[in-house]
């Protein structure tokens, strides 16, 4: 009886010494950034950074903002926003299409087929053409560029998710409306989209974060400091700067905090919004 | 006019799907159909070259070592971090499947790091990893062990990207595991203990079988995500040091927008989606009976 008793004490200590340590691994690289950002470059700029910081300081906050990082804060909000709404007014028709109706010569499968596959390609293959493309327009360097090329994110992101949500609305709705004399575009507005509002608030949030830390294209395809976005402020600060730490923490830590709030809103969802999403 | 008025009134529902159609034809099937075009050529914008060069592009490309190294590395990187991934993730699931206290507390914490973008995760690890100033050499240097070139060592850079890929993505095959975990019904477990049952086989005769499906698509996902990598290795390497991170992204991304090499980028971007594409299918499959 007593060994019994003893395993399953040990057993319990075990699990939460793990857990301990899972957590440590987790949160550590967070609560540097936060403690750095929030250093004096004393205390991180040498051989015996301290594990607390000694003295509080706001002096980096201070800095970045007089340096005009809110700049990149707004472009990377126009482009998000931007490029999430493009997505939506148009996954959303799409979507309810998708579900509901039957397309001639098997359009629809094929088109969900293809929206899969570039779901999953890697987006630099397609960087080149777009590039070209971008550059033809003239939009290269434009925040409209990047809202345009974001859709090769969102739009089949948007579409995969809306579906599933559309589907879940029962059709004896729709189809009470039918009899009421409602036309497909006046019952997908005022019965459909009330219906699906929680699940297209949820895909916006999902392609909000992924366009709010997408790089690739925005690396690409913007190549003037002043429509630069959040990611790619923070790559030239990486790669510039050896041990600029505080500001590069403070920086870290304001780009991060609309999207944490954001991902709160989701959580229930994240599984959904994840296990297609990848970026 | 009657007719074609009959032949839009029997599409309409083709509306709907239209705009989108239009928009994905024109941002993915026109641009995959000319980088395959542009694979076969010599083009460079810059210098307004474009000439028809058959196979040269693919010819030069396997006997490119920076190509071939990168192929290397980005398999050993997927292959390496998919797997750490999915077997953290696995144990994670384990640990989260326990009733316990604080557990609604800290599951929103494990999941944070896949929530920040990967620059400022980048941000963070470069300077924990910093040779003279990092946390790391700090740590052991306090306990007496040898300071660790983490990022500047040939044999190791390519692991220090994967660790960090580890701390941003084990999240996710969590998620992924811990939803499978959840739908085994207790009963099953209950059934096996009365029979004498205990924690190894009732985890090898029942968990690992009912969670097969969760962990061969979490293998999935991971693969086809990691088999991209390029914004860590932008960040933390630059490539180095030599060719020790260079990956196939980097490859396309230093080929054509800094050498403006856009014919052998664009042969480079082929291959890469052909890969990408084998490994897309078998996910694409297993979703697509999913949703019946």
């Amino acid at each position: 009886m007593s060994l019994w008793r003893t395993t399953a004490i040990v057993k319990r200590g075990l699990f939460w010494v793990v857990l301990a340590l899972v957590m440590v691994f987790v949160l550590f690289p967070i609560y540097w950034m936060l403690t750095t950002s929030f250093k004096e470059p004393l205390e991180y700029a040498t051989r015996t950074p301290s594990w607390f910081p000694h003295r509080i300081t706001l002096e980096h906050y201070r800095e970045i903002w007089k340096e005009g990082a809110y700049r990149y804060f707004i472009n990377t909000v126009l482009v998000s926003v931007g490029a999430t709404l493009l997505s939506l007014g148009i996954a959303f028709p799409a979507a309810y299409g998708l579900a509901r109706f039957r397309f001639p010569a098997k359009l629809d499968l094929i088109f969900l087929l293809w929206v899969l596959l570039v779901r999953m390609a890697p987006p630099v293959v397609l960087a080149i053409p777009l590039y070209t493309t971008l550059q033809g327009m003239g939009l290269l360097n434009k925040l409209t560029g990047l809202v345009i090329a974001y859709q090769v994110y969102t739009l089949p992101y948007s579409i995969w998710m809306l579906l599933r949500f559309v589907r879940d609305v029962p059709i004896e709705v729709e189809e009470a409306a039918a009899i009421d004399g409602a036309s497909k575009g006046r019952t997908l507005v005022s019965i459909v989209l009330p219906l699906v509002g929680p699940g297209l608030v949820a895909t916006a949030i999902f392609a909000v974060i992924m366009t709010w830390n997408e790089f690739i294209y925005a690396l690409l395809f913007l190549r003037r400091p002043e429509v630069f976005t959040l990611p790619i402020h923070i790559s030239h600060f990486i790669t510039e700067y050896e041990v600029l730490w505080g500001p590069l923490m403070a920086i870290g830590i304001t780009s991060s905090l609309p999207i944490l709030i954001l991902s709160g809103y989701v959580q229930k969802h994240l599984l959904r919004g994840f296990a297609i999403s990848f970026k | 006019m009657r007719r074609l008025r009959r032949w839009s009134h029997r599409h309409a529902n083709l509306l709907f799907l239209l705009p989108a159609l239009i928009l994905i034809v024109f941002l993915t099937v026109y641009p995959l159909v000319r980088v395959f075009y542009l694979s076969f050529y010599r083009y460079n914008p810059i210098r307004r070259i474009e000439r028809f060069v058959g196979l040269l592009n693919y010819q030069r490309l396997f006997s490119d070592r920076f190509f071939l190294t990168g192929l290397k590395n980005t398999f050993l990187f997927s292959v390496g971090a998919t797997l750490t991934e999915v077997l953290l993730g696995l144990g994670l699931a384990l640990l989260f499947n326990v009733k316990f206290r604080g557990r609604k507390f800290l599951l929103p914490l494990v999941i944070f790091p896949m929530m920040f973008s990967t620059m400022v995760i980048c941000a963070i690890w470069r300077s924990m990893y910093h040779y003279d100033y990092g946390i790391f050499n700090y740590a052991l240097r306090s306990a007496g062990l040898q300071p660790v070139k983490w990022l500047i060592s040939q044999d190791l850079a390519l692991w220090s990207v994967v660790l960090v890929d580890i701390w941003q993505w084990t999240p996710m095959a969590f998620l992924i595991l811990l939803a499978g975990l959840q739908s085994i019904p207790g009963e099953l477990y209950e059934a096996a203990k009365v029979d004498g049952a205990t924690g190894a086989r009732l985890f090898r005769h029942i968990t690992l079988p009912l969670l097969r499906n969760h962990i061969f698509l979490a293998l999935l996902l991971r693969s086809i995500d990691t088999f991209k990598i390029f914004d860590k290795v932008y960040a933390l390497t630059g490539g180095g040091p030599g060719t020790a991170t260079e990956t196939i992204s980097f490859y396309i991304y230093r080929e054509g927008f800094r050498y403006f090499n856009m014919g052998r980028a664009s042969a480079a971007a082929v291959v890469m989606f052909l890969a990408v594409s084998v490994v897309s299918f078998v996910y694409i499959r297993q979703v697509w009976r999913g949703e019946g």
